[in-house]
């Protein structure tokens, strides 16, 4: 492999960093500038921001999102599973329910210590 | 690629079976077991004597240690240096434990112990991978929990500080080796460590000698982090002075052994010892002309004596003992580096104690470092200081502790009968076989600094006057047990140390037989 083979996209991110740069400063020398208030609002057309962009969120939903993301895993890890369940045979169902036995341990831990109450 | 056979690949990974069998009872047990005062400490006792009898099934349940063989298709490389990792990095999770027990805010809550064990079984794995992405996925089963770890002590400030700082050097650090060993699977086709060694002899490769390069620097960078040589040492004094104290052990050992086990077989396995033939003369992996060796060897020979000078030096000025000891891990990687270096040597003799001193070297420091945390957690859980002055007179205070921790310092500083002087003389050997002599004698003199602040330390504890002196120090029993059987086996270590080290020249020899040399 040699790196002139490159070269066509070398050749690309350079026309295209000064096709931008010069479509920005034509704008800027020869288009009207005229802000309004409304204009440097976050959304020009929509509605009007109510308060600061970083607001207060429970913690709880970050220990819903860890606890979902466990769930998440063992659906993406079975769905593959079940579909070549025949070829992989005893050896899939045994390692299968290896993993699912972890989950399952990981699943009483987390109830007995009461991360699935809300409150 | 090995082929997969479950039934034959189920005892190279004995160890890792019984941690993951662990940690899950350990999990119920914490779920499970009634709120009393011995809680904690019962799960800590089962935590740490499961992990001491997991330290034994390399010697029962396992495949021929004399030889070095791939298992799980590829992704696992049984010999006696993997095993000999995995003692050590069980006996360092069983002692970690153990010393955790009474360490307030830490060893009171049973995730500590079972983060312990996850970390331990990464470990384990990661001794004895054999492949880029087995790699990876094994250095942040180390990694991962011991940010955790690091930030433990949710109430303090210095706790959290230094979890975040680990974590992002540490993931910084990740991205870089992920984004080399990309490379490595791009320009070879393979991610298995000796197919990436074939690989590079083929043609398709020659004549990128610059991406090969820049991929090796990239891996040598990411585990350059982890076992905090110098440049890339920056996080570790912040680290090791946050963390609360059992996990500086921990890091200190745990994840250091591990990832010298497994830096030493990337380097051995995908950049190829110069193939060893009956008459010891050999031939060099030849790309463009010019030798990949060449370039590595030089690389680890400056980070070699960069971690040795700035470790020493900067180790003389500190005041608080866990920096003190932060900057003296930097050094011992140092030293340990210098090992990783003399792989280059020509002669298959010379091979092998090169990897047989660096599995001494971790093995001895294994021990030697966890006995002083274990002195440290008890002084400062007494006392509440951590300052070296704070030691002083502490032989007229606890003259066993005082007595352990000298036997510990004496070994960091490689004075006979400790175990450190084997390490060091093994690891001198092995640059010199190398032809590596001027490295040696940076050794040598570094070696010589470093005497001076270790033993600033003990002459403190047995000769200053402190204010505290009239009052004794306490010695649980379970840290009095940890504190007898670790100087113990240093002394047996440094008074008998072939047994290990020709287990680890076998093992060596098994490793340079599989490359086929």
């Amino acid at each position: 492999m040699a790196l002139e083979q490159f070269a066509p996209a070398g050749v690309m991110i350079i026309i295209a960093t000064i096709l931008a740069f010069i479509i920005l400063v034509i704008s800027r020398i020869f288009g009207p500038h005229r802000p309004t208030f409304r204009k440097n609002a976050p959304y020009e057309s929509g509605m009007k921001p109510i308060g600061p962009a970083q607001r207060r969120v429970p913690v709880r939903f970050y220990l819903v999102a860890v606890l979902f993301i466990i769930f998440d895993v063992e659906v993406i890890f079975f769905l593959p599973w079940a579909v070549a369940m025949r070829d992989l045979g005893v050896y899939g169902l045994i390692v299968m329910g290896v993993f699912t036995l972890m989950l399952i341990v990981g699943f009483i831990y987390e109830w007995k210590k009461g991360a699935l109450e809300w409150e | 690629m090995g082929e997969f056979n479950v039934w034959t690949s189920l005892p190279a990974v004995a160890p890792e079976i019984g941690l993951t069998i662990l940690a899950a009872v350990v999990l119920l047990l914490d779920a499970y077991l009634p709120k009393e005062k011995n809680r904690a400490r019962n799960i800590a006792f089962v935590s740490a004597v499961s992990m001491a009898v997991l330290a034994l099934t390399p010697f029962i349940w396992a495949p021929a240690p004399n030889t070095s063989e791939l298992f799980w298709g590829g992704m696992v490389r049984h010999d006696a240096l993997g095993q000999l990792f995995d003692v050590m990095i069980l006996l360092a999770g069983a002692i970690t434990v153990m010393i955790a027990v009474d360490d307030s805010g830490v060893g009171r809550r049973g995730e500590f112990h079972l983060i312990v064990i996850i970390v331990t079984l990464g470990g384990c794995i990661l001794s004895s991978s054999a492949d880029l992405v087995m790699i990876f996925v094994a250095l942040e089963t180390v990694s991962i929990p011991l940010y955790v770890l690091a930030a433990f002590r949710r109430e303090d400030n210095k706790s959290s500080e230094s979890g975040l700082k680990y974590f992002l050097f540490g993931s910084f650090a990740s991205a870089i080796l992920l984004y080399g060993f990309s490379f490595l699977y791009g320009l070879t086709g393979s991610t298995q460590l000796t197919a990436i060694a074939a690989g590079l002899n083929s043609e398709i490769v020659s004549g990128n000698l610059v991406a090969v390069l820049a991929a090796l620097l990239m891996v040598i960078v990411g585990f350059g982090f982890k076992i905090s040589a110098v440049p890339f040492h920056f996080w570790t004094p912040d680290v090791y002075e946050g963390a609360p104290t059992p996990v500086t052990a921990f890091v200190s050992v745990a994840s250091k052994a591990g990832s010298f086990a497994v830096f030493m077989r990337f380097l051995i396995e995908a950049f190829g010892l110069p193939a060893v033939s009956a008459d010891a003369t050999s031939t060099l992996v030849v790309i463009d002309g010019q030798t990949i060796q060449t370039f590595w060897v030089n690389l680890l020979t400056v980070f070699s004596i960069l971690s040795m000078t700035v470790g020493n030096v900067l180790a003389l000025r500190q005041k608080n003992f866990k920096r003190l000891l932060a900057y003296s891990s930097i050094a011992q990687a140092g030293y340990t580096l210098m090992g990783l270096a003399a792989l280059q040597a020509q002669s298959a003799i010379g091979q092998d104690i090169a990897m047989a001193s660096i599995t001494f070297y971790m093995f001895m420091y294994t021990f030697t470092n966890l006995v002083i945390f274990a002195g440290i957690i008890l002084f400062v859980e007494a006392t509440g200081r951590e300052n070296i002055a704070d030691f002083a007179g502490l032989q007229r205070r606890s003259p066993w502790l005082a007595l352990a921790m000298t036997i510990g310092l004496l070994s960091l500083a490689g004075i006979p009968p400790a175990a450190g002087f084997f390490g060091k003389l093994f690891l001198f050997q092995a640059a010199v076989e190398a032809n590596l002599v001027g490295l040696a004698m940076i050794g040598v003199l570094n070696a010589i600094v470093a005497l001076y602040y270790y033993l600033i330390i003990i002459k403190i504890m047995y000769v200053d006057q402190g204010i505290d002196e009239d009052k004794p120090l306490a010695m649980p029993r379970s840290y009095a047990w940890v504190l007898g059987i670790t100087s113990v086996v240093i002394i047996i270590l440094g008074v008998i140390p072939t047994p290990i080290f020709d287990l680890a020249q076998q093992g060596a020899a098994a490793v340079r037989l599989a490359m086929g040399s």
